[in-house]
């Protein structure tokens, strides 16, 4: 059966792409991720095989900047929180100061202004906020201009600034825990870190400390390390948190869209053409 | 005023033989008999525009939270007895999606700003269509009749003020309209949904998911059936709570309250 297979298309990062799998499996040609994500890939390894990989960037970035809006606002009104006061059995009366933070006005920091980054961005400015963004490279005067984005090169004066600050980072070896004791020090003790890239971005520990002392003022984590995350980790206890189980793209329409960009991918790939969305080792 | 207490009548009125005026919380004034404390020579004033912006967030909030399965995914994350997420558990798409904005006041433009940016095709139904202008500035395509709406959007939003007409708005008839996939959020009033007919739209499949920001009364009682629907999202009337607001809301009331007392023009006054 190895033999026949000429194609691999990876769901939720299964099946585990190892030596022993590649060489189990002489005729493999090409590898098609669902989804953006490639860190959990060894790249160098896969293309040492002649194995061709391929991502779905197209299909996602949609999808996961109304993951990290629906975060954003989800942590921003408490509504987890007022939810389940809503439907508890010893609600008798509404608290009146049950308060949230006003987004309107409030500045969003985007750390990572990819694709998904700057869809954060044009979302973002229809709730008239102020955006600042930290990235490795700069982006072109228009492209600022059209969401009314404000370039940080350290990222210490974004995070200094912000009321939210968004992580669309992708997971590399410069990224990992790129958000730490010091990073979250340097947040106002009113912000709210929200991450929609890689659980590794974020020093966990540090962010646990920082919830439980009022360092920053809550988070909201559509991914974490791991997925999920052991059952007494004590994120899962704080009261100023909200989790999400990796929400990104999981719609019933960018599933569609992602298969569809997947199976382009492995097509041309059989057929010895050029690849719609080809990554290469870096 | 605020969240409607104490309860204005004629025994509360006949008791305050001094009383110049009433400073209500919030836009809305569905709580107040209008004419009985005219009757009385009492001024009334609300604060209308401060709280747009929140409650279009609150709105939007919602919307994205039902449409991401949101609370439901939080308690799948944190729940003792989760081992893995399971990989066919899915939301429905907002980016492209219509919506549809039942109430086209300063409230439901806000939403429609908000949500041209999602790329949603936005279709809306008021007593009056808006200028060519502002529909095209969002995007906006006039609905003259509900029904229309109703079936062609895949998220129904309810912007509009509680008044004899808007009352039970939403009822069985509308609910069956909407699409199966379709999704329910209101923002306004609880009583402009015909709650025992959401229950049983919900209950049936006949739409997807609510999520409710306004239910009657509130707080729903306890032993209610809207509590306990996976596909229902409950928020205590938070449109308008953020620090920033309240403390306008507060200011402005205060200053309704002293142009009263000293007899000068009421600002906001609701006539």
């Amino acid at each position: 059966v190895g033999k026949k297979v000429q194609a691999i298309y990876l769901w939720w990062h299964k099946p585990v792409i190892d030596k022993e799998l590649l060489q189990s499996l002489p005729n493999l040609k090409v590898i098609a991720n669902s989804g953006v994500g490639m860190d959990h890939l060894d790249l160098k390894l896969i293309a040492s095989f002649g194995v061709k990989m391929a991502n779905a960037p197209h299909a996602v970035s949609s999808t996961t900047a109304d993951t990290g809006m629906a975060l954003l606002l989800a942590s921003a009104r408490r509504l987890v929180e007022v939810h389940n006061i809503s439907i508890s059995p010893s609600v008798e009366y509404y608290e009146a100061d049950i308060l949230g933070v006003k987004v309107a006005g409030a500045t969003l920091g985007i750390i990572g202004m990819g694709r998904i980054g700057y869809k954060i961005a044009l979302r973002a400015k229809a709730f008239e906020m102020n955006i600042l963004y930290h990235n490795r490279t700069r982006r072109k005067v228009q492209e600022e201009q059209a969401v009314g984005a404000t370039y940080c090169k350290k990222i210490d004066s974004l995070l200094q600034q912000a009321d939210f600050v968004m992580l669309v980072v992708t997971l590399t070896p410069q990224t990992h825990k790129l958000i730490g004791k010091r990073e979250l020090e340097l947040m106002k003790p009113t912000a709210t870190l929200i991450n929609i890239s890689r659980g590794a971005v974020v020093d966990q520990e540090a962010l646990v400390a920082a919830l439980q002392t009022g360092v920053i003022r809550a988070a909201a984590l559509d991914v974490t390390s791991p997925e999920p995350l052991p059952r007494d980790h004590p994120l899962l206890k704080l009261k100023n948190i909200i989790i999400t189980p990796h929400l990104g793209i999981k719609t019933d329409k960018a599933t569609y869209m992602i298969t569809e960009e997947a199976v382009e991918n492995i097509l041309a790939a059989l057929s010895g053409l050029p690849l719609p969305s080809e990554v290469l080792p870096s | 005023m605020w969240y409607h207490k104490p309860a204005i009548n004629e025994e509360l009125l006949q008791s305050l033989p001094n009383l110049k005026v009433v400073a209500s919380s919030g836009v809305g004034i569905d709580h107040l008999d209008l004419k009985l404390l005219s009757s009385y020579g009492v001024k009334v004033s609300n604060t209308p525009y401060i709280v747009s912006t929140d409650t279009a967030d609150m709105g939007m909030a919602l919307l994205l939270a039902s449409s991401r399965r949101l609370v439901e995914g939080h308690e799948m994350a944190v729940s003792p007895d989760t081992e893995y997420f399971p990989v066919d558990w899915l939301g429905v798409e907002v980016s492209g999606a219509t919506l549809g904005i039942v109430g086209m006041g300063t409230i439901g433009y806000k939403v429609a700003e908000r949500a041209k940016a999602f790329e949603m095709k936005i279709l809306y139904h008021n007593r009056n269509q808006r200028k060519k202008e502002e529909e095209s500035a969002v995007g906006a395509i006039y609905c003259k009749k509900i029904d229309d709406l109703l079936q062609q959007s895949d998220f129904v939003l309810l912007a509009v003020n509680l008044t004899p007409q808007t009352h039970k708005l939403i009822g069985k008839r509308e609910l069956e309209l909407m699409k199966p996939t379709g999704i329910l959020i209101n923002i306004s009033r609880g009583l402009v949904v015909d709650q025992d007919a959401l229950v049983e739209a919900l209950q049936n499949k006949v739409i997807k998911a609510a999520a409710l920001d306004v239910t009657y009364p509130e707080p729903l009682p306890r032993d209610h059936p809207l509590l306990k629907l996976k596909n229902v999202i409950i928020t205590p009337h938070i449109g308008s709570a953020t620090k920033k607001t309240r403390w306008v809301m507060m200011e402005e009331m205060v200053e309704s309250i002293e142009a009263g007392l000293a007899g000068r023009p009421v600002p906001r006054e609701v006539l």
